[in-house]
């Protein structure tokens, strides 16, 4: 009984190992994602957002995006023209401000509801939350496949609404191409696939396509008009600047 | 006539191969039969009310929506708190099942001030543990008209978890699966499950069981009944086979029809077995009272004989069945009675072609003298000695006696019948013990009931005006006793505009509408609520008390509001089970009265016809009539109400009972022509058709009587109706009926004179 007890922490132990081997190269693996992802400073731009649902509607919304560092980001959005000048101002710690100029007041809405979407897209606030990857994530590659690496994710969360991504990246610039999204029932629940293109010294998501396989709705997110480092400040992003 | 049964014997293999093929053909249909347990798709389409509840219920997903009901001492326990979290967490992991809410997982959004916080009602990682934290949880849920009576019930001893099901979800795989999921946690708490899927899937179960347990009982007892009565194994085998193989039919032309069985027509095969098997027994027993040597001319004597009874009794108890088509309310119903009747008509078919072809074609006519005649004075032994001679003794010694037997029994039925009311709650049609009856009480009894109601709006839902009247129409409706709390778009963009900090209420302006639709767009709930196209809305409520005269009383209070408030560019209409339920309830008295004059008049015009004399007409109806004005009389002390199966029984009961009143007349005709005399003919026509119509009485009423085992209410009643209306008409052919005669007879004499 005693030997097998030992004999059983003897295997933990070697699968373990095994197992942090594979970590250990994840976790490299999600620093260069971090270094992809997060190394502008900061970044200028807009953002097109496409609704499409399963009988193939098509709802448009356009917005200027500014972002400095991993943490601060400012929507405004342009179209429809209903929702123009509706803007948010995200800040560390789940902070959100949001500004609508029809009311001519800002209000301070902080969510800890991670799995929620986004103002009505596919993405989560937690796909969406500007955090590094070796933050959120545990890594393990589970392969490689020609030109890339077959990544699986576990969140650190116990709050995440997934149980793993599957990520495949390039494997000489380390951006994303495709990732899917399990539920906890260990069931494929989400899609996304990145284009990627180098813009100066930076990789940047110019489309990204996530799809809800459950509702068959799907949202696309195009980056357009990118510049990088043009030198914002903490300044930018701030309450006054929402509102104007 | 007997050129007609000729014919049948010469094309006697012709109709037995055709027989088989047809079989064959429409038993490969009955692979195909489909089950169809979604109540709702049985309400009229041509009724604007029930068309719009079933449009809004597949528009705004309300039929999507299933719940799992946790009873149990006192909700707010760490223990029930992680039973909850368990089942949840199952849920959201179920195929087919897109979203679920319960107390554990459930946004709450909160006032802080500057702003707002969005967070979980309990953060389901870290449940409450201590006492005084989960107080302050059960305080803060009862504070919240958001959870109170909704998520937990007032009392604190109830909780639901909710979900939503995928639009092409398989509904029933999905019930059965979370039915399967939820049982095997083996939870302490009392479960329960609400909802139309769920529903469903126990409705399709009870189909199910009804057909698998009634069929073989109506089966067998028949068997037996027609085993006592022919003592030889053609008597029971070809009667059986009738019935049998137009059930078949009867089922492979509803399948190629595009119909699916439904919690009625489940039981047209056991009706068809009751009611299908007779026209064959008529015709066997012809067969059989031959006395050709010839097996050929036997069949072609005893059928050209037998026909026109045969199809008289046939064509009176389709009558009956397909009168009530033109009345009834759901469509189940409908459709219950015109295949009912097409199967009976089937089964005459079979019966006068099939059956004398088979008899003809595989030499089963042995004449074996001895044996048979042995049998047949001994049955009629039994019962002409120990009834039918009594009875008429006191039929010629005391006329009177029955007639003031029988018009004592119908005033006080008369009485009886002011007494009858309706029965519409589709509640009340499950038996108490069933999972659906249950779980709809526990909804009633502790979230206030589960019967929908919808007023839809259309208009700009962005608009101001449509929004105010959506929360006028609301406070108007929370007004009424019955409905404690309601659910619209409009109270979503009153809490957003709170949220923006301008207080619970619509904005004047429609850009900031417009504005707010921001933090709306996208959100699970809104699909619920408003159409894609935002050109319509619902208001959703339920109404609480099961009373009919409190629902009615609902409809014209809400009329009243929709009369004054619906405009052009805000169209009102209400709908919702209380409307639909006011609906059948006038339908139904309405569909009783229509139905049975149809049944009457039609019957009265046909076997007027066939016999030649519209008097005679009248004769045969009278045992019958007086039977139904019993029935009712019954059903009014006996507190049996009007619902949508009982509705049927004086029609059907007319249809099948007229039959002993035909054999009656016909024999009497028959023998006042042999024997000039009243008093002979009558006692002749008595002890030879007497012996035929109580065996008739005792297989239709026993086949009928194992509906009372059915999964449903109605049927139970149904079956009981039918079997008491039997046994009455049979009783009025023979008592009341005779004493008709005699006194008619006498009169005449009178008048002759």
């Amino acid at each position: 009984m005693k030997n097998l007890k030992l004999s059983a922490v003897v295997v933990a132990l070697i699968l373990f190992a095994g197992f942090n081997a594979n970590a250990q190269d994840g976790n490299t693996i999600l620093k260069k994602l971090d270094e992809v992802m997060y190394s502008p400073k900061d970044m200028t731009g807009n953002t097109e957002i496409i609704l499409i649902d399963k009988a193939g509607k098509k709802k448009t919304r356009k917005a200027t995006t500014i972002q400095k560092g991993t943490d601060k980001r400012l929507f405004r959005f342009t179209a429809p023209s209903s929702q123009a000048g509706i803007a948010t101002l995200s800040l560390p710690n789940d902070v959100m401000y949001l500004y609508m100029p029809a009311f001519g007041k800002e209000r301070r809405i902080s969510s800890s509801v991670k799995s929620s979407k986004f103002a009505g897209t596919d993405f989560a606030y937690e796909d969406m939350e500007a955090k590094l990857f070796v933050k959120k994530y545990t890594a393990n590659l589970l392969k490689k496949e020609g030109n890339l690496l077959v990544v699986e994710l576990k969140p650190v969360s116990k709050k995440s609404s997934y149980l793993k991504i599957i990520a495949k990246l390039d494997k000489t610039n380390y951006y994303p191409t495709y990732m899917e999204f399990y539920d906890k029932g260990n069931k494929k629940i989400k899609t996304a696939t990145y284009k990627f293109e180098k813009i100066g010294k930076y990789w940047n998501a110019k489309e990204i396509t996530m799809v809800d396989l459950k509702k068959n709705h799907k949202t696309i997110m195009k980056m357009s008009g990118i510049k990088y480092d043009t030198g914002l400040t903490d300044n930018d992003f701030t309450v006054r600047k929402l509102k104007q | 006539m007997e050129k007609f049964a000729k014919v049948i014997v010469k094309f006697k293999w012709l109709i037995i191969v055709a027989v088989i093929g047809l079989t064959i053909f429409f038993g490969l249909q009955l692979k195909t039969l489909t089950i169809n347990s979604d109540v709702l798709s049985s309400l009229p389409d041509d009724d604007p009310v029930a068309k719009l509840y079933k449009d809004i219920g597949k528009k705004y997903g309300g039929n999507d929506m299933g719940m799992v009901v946790l009873e149990t001492k006192n909700v707010f326990t760490l223990e029930t708190l992680e039973h909850i979290k368990q089942i949840t967490d199952s849920l959201k992991i179920t195929e087919g099942i897109s979203t679920v809410s319960s107390l554990t997982d459930i946004i709450d959004i909160k006032d802080v001030d500057g702003g707002i916080e969005i967070g979980k009602l309990v953060d389901e990682y870290e449940l409450p543990q201590t006492k005084s934290q989960l107080d302050s949880l059960k305080n803060y849920v009862f504070s919240k008209d958001m959870y109170k009576g909704s998520i937990v019930s007032e009392d604190g001893t109830a909780t639901l978890v909710m979900f939503t099901l995928l639009e092409d979800a398989d509904k029933q795989a999905v019930a059965k699966d979370v039915k399967a999921k939820v049982k095997v946690m083996n939870l302490p708490e009392k479960l329960y499950f609400g909802g139309m899927p769920m529903m469903m899937d126990d409705i399709s179960d009870l189909i199910m069981a009804d057909l698998i347990w009634l069929l073989p009982v109506v089966f067998f007892l028949i068997a037996f009944i027609l085993f006592l009565s022919f003592k030889s194994a053609r008597g029971v085998i070809m009667p059986l086979l009738t019935a049998g193989i137009s059930v078949i039919w009867t089922l492979g032309i509803m399948v190629l029809a595009g119909y699916e069985l439904t919690m009625i027509s489940n039981n047209i095969p056991i009706i068809l077995l009751a009611v299908g098997s007779a026209y064959t027994i008529h015709v066997i027993n012809s067969i059989n009272l031959s006395d050709e040597k010839d097996r050929k001319k036997a069949v072609v004597k005893a059928l050209g004989y037998i026909i026109v009874p045969v199809i008289l009794s046939a064509v009176t108890t389709a009558i009956g069945f397909v009168s009530f088509v033109f009345g009834a309310y759901l469509t189940m119903i409908r459709d219950f009675g015109i295949f009912t009747s097409i199967g009976t008509l089937i089964a005459l078919l079979l019966s006068i072609f099939f059956i004398p072809s088979v008899i003809s074609g595989f030499s089963m006519y042995k004449k074996n003298v001895d044996n048979e005649t042995k049998q047949e004075t001994e049955n009629k032994g039994f019962i002409a000695n120990k009834l039918l001679q009594p009875l008429v003794n006191l039929l010629f010694k005391h006329p009177k006696y029955t007639l003031i037997t029988w018009g004592a029994l119908l005033l006080l039925s008369i009485g009886g019948m002011f007494l009858i009311t309706t029965s519409v709650n589709m509640q009340e049609y499950f038996k108490e013990d069933n999972p659906t009856r249950v779980s709809e009480d526990i909804m009633q009894t502790k979230f206030g009931g589960s019967q929908p109601v919808f007023v839809a709006f259309n208009g700009n839902m962005q608009s101001p005006e449509v929004l105010k009247m959506m929360t006028k129409t609301q406070e108007y409706m929370e007004q009424s006793p019955d409905i404690s709390t309601t659910q619209s778009v409009a109270d979503l963009v009153q809490e957003m505009n709170d949220v923006m900090g301008e207080g619970k209420k619509i904005p004047e302006e429609q850009d900031k509408i417009e504005q707010l639709w921001f933090l709306l767009d996208g959100q699970d709930i809104m699909p619920q609520l408003v159409s894609d196209e935002l050109d319509e809305g619902i208001v959703q409520a339920r109404f609480e008390s099961a009373d009919s005269k409190a629902m009615s009383d609902f409809v014209i209070y809400m009329d009243k509001f929709v009369k004054e408030n619906s405009s052009e560019t805000c169209k009102i209409k209400v709908t919702g089970m209380p409307s639909v339920y006011v609906r059948m309830n006038e339908s139904l008295l309405q569909s009783q009265f229509s139905s049975l004059l149809i049944a009457i008049l039609l019957v009265l015009f046909i076997v007027g016809l066939i016999l030649k004399s519209p008097s005679k007409g009248i004769y045969a109806t009278i045992p019958i009539i007086s039977t139904i004005a019993i029935l009712f009389g019954f059903m009014g002390y006996a507190g049996i109400s009007l619902d949508i199966a009982t509705v049927l029984v004086a029609s059907i009961a007319l249809g099948i009972g007229i039959d002993y009143s035909i054999h009656i007349i016909t024999g009497f005709n028959f023998h006042l022509k042999e024997t000039g005399d009243v008093q002979k003919a009558l006692e002749h026509t008595i002890m030879t058709s007497g012996k035929a119509i109580i065996i008739n009485v005792v297989s239709v009423a026993s086949g009928f009587l194992v509906l009372l085992f059915s999964q449903m209410v109605p049927l139970q009643n149904f079956g009981m109706l039918v079997a008491l209306s039997m046994i009455g008409s049979g009783l009025g052919a023979l008592t009341l009926l005779p004493v008709a005669l005699i006194l008619a007879n006498r009169k005449k004499k009178i008048t002759v004179k």
